[in-house]
């Protein structure tokens, strides 16, 4: 009886007895998520415009990240660190387009998934050689990133925003929103949506694959770059930034890996349900740290009914 | 002619082979071979490289001012884990055949090995890490945990937050804010002890791998909670992330200290003057002035032997430990060569060099590290030494000692360490044991 009552009834009383409380785990739920939704995006981007699922987008945030701090270490102005980090970005979305997807082209999906491990490991061992392993702090201030906290006070509590969390938000809608706009309006958008429904047929009708490829590597170093900067603001930029990338794979099982709505839904519901979890059911009843398995768990629930994902597409082939 | 061409080609790569070996057998007949199962890759490089060059540059100094050590060299090797459990078990396996120790820097690493060892007659070297009951020498004979164990480490922070009376702490909550791996476990069998002894509420918060970086649900968990220490078991990016969030929740700074681990300068840059007040226990301190470090810069730095990129990373705490853990070593190896009279040591005597160290105050002021560690002595029974430590707090760029000595409740670890050891060897039965201590 005890144990239905902490599971049915105590959560809901605490969230009621505490509701400052509960928007302050509601707001870090969705921070988290849109931080998670980001990274996302960037496997759905390469995903569905070649069908490599991208073992290296953990690593390209930690290289996007430590480039920009390496170059304002090594005395280049922040705001000129930036484009010169996206030409970095860029250089290396041509690079790996030339030297490593050119000749598999027409090889088995597990050929370029295994090709992007290796992609990952050159990355973590060049990025060794260039900016060293040390912890390095991100350039927050000089990027003009707010650092102060919000203060509220709701229901006779409080609850604190910190402005870099809310610039975070800001910006990946904004980044988002952007990318939503350049997939379904411009044309190389589409292109990119064609090659990702058929490779033959796409490139029948004149679209270059190697054009379409490079782009979308950059612009999955641009989401690398975005993502560094948010959460080496957190914690510091270092190669532990990596497993980050950990967190999108329960986020892609949900929203489908071709579906950048289903990153970004995806993204959010599992960074605020985790978080309600965590707080009223996993650290009361089980002793913490389910974010490590709950967002998991979720998604296969939802596979069992959808399993394609909530925004997966629904492939039927003929066998 | 076939037959000719290829006895020819085989015989000329014999003797090639032989001919590249030579020097290589003559190498290991005049040096001492000293791996370091290291890590400056992976998520917690950040921690491991100023750890490893430290390490690395004592030796490489001894090497260039002294030739060595009694006039043999001392060859140091890193083999590259990642902080990796299996790549670990792989370097240990690697550089078994000439080792007179294993360094496995991780506490998943050393319980793997552990076994091994004791097959393999191998003594392994972990300072401040490891399982704690590894003190008992007689249950774990080629394990040695010196200055301080975990649990000397919470048994020391406790004895500081209560002003040396535990009971002081009764009716008040502490929660262990610890990574969910095996050396941020292992503190909580002392701490629920402790908590059980002395009538505190113990809140263990562990922190996954991948939520080093993102803490907010065990920050919201603490602000629920309202714990009045936060006790820290982190390591690399989770200790910069633990403290990004205290500052957050507005936690107050001074009710806040890491173990040794979690007391690193690197870590602390992401925060700086937000973070001051923090505190870490430690059982070295970093002294600048001290006269090996003269020796270092003049021996290894300025001809450009070290690895150390930036100067002032000589002065972090995290490289002067390094520092500290190959002396250590090296003085174990110094008593074996003195106990049987060689210059090349084998593992079974540096393991009796290591239950025979004994660094007091006036030895470390001969090797001019006079204040950089703890003073300590081993012995057969006792593989740790208790050597206590300092309580260092944050000024805001670097970390200073603020407190004497404080030494771990013995009297209140002892019995557990014996029970857990006991409990270890019966587990993993037939566990050979040295009752007598002897050799």
């Amino acid at each position: 009886m005890d144990l239905l009552d902490a599971i049915f009834v105590q959560p809901f009383a605490d969230m009621a007895a505490a509701p400052d409380f509960l928007l302050q785990v509601l707001w870090e739920g969705l921070v988290g998520g849109v931080l998670y939704a980001l990274i996302a995006l960037g496997f759905v981007l390469i995903y569905k415009s070649s069908r490599i699922f991208n073992f290296a987008q953990g690593i390209m945030v930690v290289f996007a990240a430590l480039t920009l701090v390496g170059l304002y270490e090594r005395g280049v102005p922040a705001l000129i660190a930036l484009p010169l980090t996206l030409a970095v970005m860029f250089v290396l979305a041509v690079a790996i387009e030339r030297l490593v997807l050119r000749p598999l082209v027409n090889q088995p999906d597990i050929i370029l998934f295994m090709a992007t491990i290796g992609i990952t490991l050159f990355l973590i061992g060049f990025g060794e050689i260039i900016f060293g392993g040390e912890n390095k702090v991100m350039i927050t201030e000089q990027l003009y990133i707010p650092t102060g906290s919000f203060l509220f006070e709701p229901f006779g509590g409080f609850v604190s925003i910190e402005q870099k969390d809310l610039t975070a938000v800001i910006g990946a809608v904004v980044l988002v929103v952007a990318l939503l706009v350049f997939l379904n309006k411009s044309k190389i958008g589409r292109a990119i949506r064609a090659l990702g429904d058929d490779h033959q047929a796409a490139l029948s009708v004149g679209i270059s694959l190697s054009t379409i490829w490079v782009i979308v590597w950059f612009i999955a170093g641009l989401i690398a770059l975005a993502t560094g900067i948010v959460w080496g603001a957190r914690a510091g930029v270092s190669f532990a930034l990596e497993v980050i990338a950990f967190k999108a794979l329960p986020v892609l099982m949900l929203g489908g890996l071709e579906s950048v709505m289903g990153a970004i839904v995806g993204g959010l519901a599992i960074g605020i349900l985790e978080k309600l979890f965590e707080i009223y059911w996993g650290q009361p009843l089980l002793g913490g740290n389910t974010e490590a398995w709950f967002a998991y768990v979720f998604a296969l629930v939802v596979l069992l009914f959808r399993p394609q994902g909530l925004f997966g597409e629904k492939i039927i082939e003929r066998v | 002619m076939k037959t000719a061409i290829k006895t020819a080609v085989l015989s000329s790569a014999l003797a090639l082979g032989v001919a590249l070996s030579a020097p290589a057998a003559m190498a290991q007949e005049d040096s001492i071979y000293i791996p370091n199962l290291s890590y400056r890759t992976g998520p917690f490089a950040a921690t491991g490289i100023p750890l490893m060059n430290g390490q690395r540059d004592y030796i490489n100094m001894l090497n260039a001012r002294d030739g060595g050590l009694n006039g043999v060299r001392l060859e140091y090797d890193e083999c590259e884990t990642g902080y990796s459990t299996e790549k670990g078990v792989e370097c240990y396996e690697k550089t078994k055949a000439r080792a007179v120790v294993t360094q496995p820097w991780s506490t998943g690493i050393t319980l793997q090995v552990l076994p091994r060892t004791n097959v393999d007659e191998i003594p392994i070297l972990a300072p401040g890490y490891g399982f704690s009951p590894m003190a008992d020498g007689k249950v774990f004979q080629w394990a040695f945990n010196p200055p301080s164990s975990y649990w000397d480490g919470a048994s020391m922070i406790l004895k500081y937050i209560s002003d040396g009376d535990l009971d002081t702490l009764s009716g008040k909550k502490i929660a262990l804010l610890h990574l969910d791996h095996p050396y941020g476990k292992e503190p909580i069998p002392l701490f629920e002890k402790m908590a059980e002894q002395h009538g505190f509420e113990f809140l263990p918060i562990p922190v996954g791998l991948s939520e080093m970086q993102n803490q907010s649900a065990q920050w919201l968990q603490i602000r629920r909670e309202r714990p009045d220490y936060v006790v820290m078991w982190g390591w690399g990016a989770m200790n910069a992330g633990a403290i990004t969030e205290a500052v957050k929740t507005k936690y107050p700074m001074d009710q806040f200290i890491g173990i040794w681990w979690s007391g690193h300068d690197g870590d602390m840059q992401t925060v700086g003057e937000e973070a001051k007040g923090y505190k870490a226990i430690s059982w070295s301190v970093p002294m600048p002035d001290a006269p090996v470090m003269a020796d270092i810069r003049e021996h290894v730095i300025e001809p450009g032997d070290s690895m150390v990129e930036d100067e002032s990373q000589l002065d972090w705490v995290f490289y002067q430990r390094g520092l500290t853990i190959s002396m250590m070593l090296v003085e174990a190896i110094r008593a074996a060569q003195d106990e049987f009279d060689t210059q090349t040591v084998d593992a079974t005597q540096v393991r009796w060099g290591l239950e025979n160290i004994n660094l007091d105050e006036a030895r470390l002021e001969e090797l001019g590290m006079s204040g950089m560690i703890v003073p300590f002595k081993t012995s057969c029974a006792d593989h740790t030494g208790h050597g206590g430590g300092w309580m260092l707090e944050w000024d805001g760029s670097k970390f200073v000692k603020v407190s004497d000595l404080i030494t771990p409740d013995r009297e209140a670890i002892a019995p557990l360490e014996a029970e857990k050891a006991q409990e270890y060897a019966e587990a993993n039965a037939p566990w050979p044991t040295n009752e007598e201590c002897s050799m």
